[in-house]
């Protein structure tokens, strides 16, 4: 009997996995109510309002140059930003926009030095608060920890760094992109702007199987058991198609200098002229490493403990993926609370 | 001796997933060689010059057609983001000119009540 009820049911399940899938483009993401507050070329400092903000440091979250700060405001009931709102958070989203081709010039020093600390500046000055807490998560983070290691007076009380990529040696993508034979100068003299989708199909080859049979598979079981959230699949599913171009020069640089001569980590690393020297980071930090991270891999992160000077330095290192530590199911009531907890020892006036 | 409760189609299934992780365990070996690494450097690189020539061959026809270009677009794009971070830097000084100017004045009254509330957009 239930063969027969499996066999009659395929092809609405066939029907609404399909549907599921060719709708994916249409599923909202990132729907937080928010107000521009500063814009500059493609970058955009948007603010969402707390209407119970306990705390005094407004928190600025940065996310990086490959997907979208949506990630952020997944969906409602399961946004980081949401989360923050109701624990009493000003919170403010620097958001890279889609650069073009016209964006070739952006290179890391841009959004160190200027876009990071102009974004800060306007963040500050809507709050009317002295300091800030920095969240990065991925290149945004290593952008928050390059900022903080150029600026070490700069208006940041507190660092919070998501799995961000310090130390490149041995990972997946140094394996790719360190070797002499990828031209990234031939990459980035071709393109100015580096299609996301490019970017996109190299994450998912890090993980073949997972990425490109795996997960329709699951939704297909899930279909076929009455079990599918819709909504959950097609935000996450969205999101991570949803990459936008890499400005070439930051491209250029992020390859160069983090992945083929490991700059950050061996203190080599310049920007316009200045050392970022991540011994220079004397703020409360916090870093948050997944345990099966394979894009930012834990072993890539953790030298920065050694390397700053902060004496407030909080490790937490937790179960998940790249995305998953913080987007995923369990996220809202295992990651979260702990940063917010962190924070809230560290955010009043 | 245990029986095997599980009836056919479980076997099938568990047989299946088995495969499935092993392979997946398999693919992401193969991708973390260096060979790979070669491979794909080396594909990257055929598939860029590919669309390189052939965005070169488009753009060649579009200026002898005396039309505007991606890349006149884009020049004009530039031109407009250097005016813009140039606007910005000027904003910027004019924004520590008001709040220097607001500050002598609290100080000259001597009460920070007399400072206008700097409103923001």
């Amino acid at each position: 009997m239930n063969a027969l009820r499996d066999i009659s049911r395929l092809p609405v399940d066939a029907l609404e996995f399909t549907n599921i899938v060719l709708t994916t483009g249409d599923a909202q993401v990132g729907t937080s109510p928010r107000e521009v507050v500063w814009t500059h070329r493609k970058t955009t400092l948007y603010r969402y309002r707390s209407s119970q903000r306990r705390h005094a440091v407004p928190v600025l979250l940065v996310f990086a140059l490959i997907n979208r700060s949506d990630i952020f405001d997944l969906r409602p009931g399961n946004s980081f930003v949401e989360h923050l709102l109701e624990e009493g958070y000003d919170v403010f989203l620097l958001d890279w926009g889609e650069p073009d081709d016209e964006d070739s010039d952006m290179g890391l020093d841009s959004y160190v030095c200027d876009e990071l600390p102009w974004g800060i500046r306007e963040c500050l000055r809507a709050a009317g608060q002295e300091e800030v807490s920095l969240v990065g998560w991925c290149i945004g983070g290593s952008l928050c920890a390059m900022y903080a290691a150029l600026e070490p007076d700069a208006p940041v009380r507190n660092v919070v760094l998501l799995t961000t990529p310090v130390d490149t040696t041995g990972s997946l993508y140094s394996t790719w992109v360190a070797r002499d034979s990828f031209d990234v100068d031939a990459v980035a003299d071709a393109l100015p702007a580096i299609p996301g989708g490019g970017i996109d199909i190299a994450n998912k080859m890090m993980k073949p199987v997972t990425n490109f049979w795996t997960t329709y598979k699951r939704l297909w079981d899930q279909v076929r058991a009455g079990e599918v959230k819709r909504e959950a699949y097609q935000a996450m599913a969205k999101w991570i198609a949803d990459n936008p171009p890499f400005p070439s020069r930051a491209y250029r640089q992020w390859i160069t200098w983090m992945y083929k001569e490991n700059r950050l980590a061996r203190g080599t690393l310049r920007l316009r002229g200045s050392r970022v020297d991540l011994q220079q980071i004397d703020h409360n930090l916090l870093v948050i490493t997944a345990g099966a991270d394979h894009i930012a891999p834990r072993e890539g992160t953790l030298p920065i403990l050694g390397l700053v000077s902060s004496a407030d330095v909080t490790h937490l290192d937790r179960p998940g993926g790249h995305i998953g530590l913080m987007a995923g199911s369990k996220a809202r009531k295992e990651v979260w609370p702990e940063i917010v907890d962190w924070l809230e020892e560290r955010s009043a006036a | 001796m245990t029986e095997d409760t599980t009836t056919p189609v479980e076997q099938v299934q568990r047989l299946y997933e088995e495969a499935e992780s092993r392979t997946a365990a398999a693919m992401e070996e193969v991708v973390s060689r260096n060979s790979f690494g070669e491979v794909l450097a080396m594909v990257s690189g055929n598939a860029i010059a590919v669309m390189k020539l052939g965005s070169d061959i488009a753009d060649l026809v579009v200026r002898n057609l005396r039309l505007a270009g991606r890349r006149d677009v884009i020049a004009l794009g530039r031109q407009l983001a250097r005016t813009e971070d140039k606007l910005e830097r000027v904003l910027q000084e004019v924004e520590d000119l008001q709040d220097g100017v607001r500050g002598s004045r609290a100080s000259s009254n001597g009460s920070p009540e007399a400072v206008p509330e700097i409103i923001k957009p």
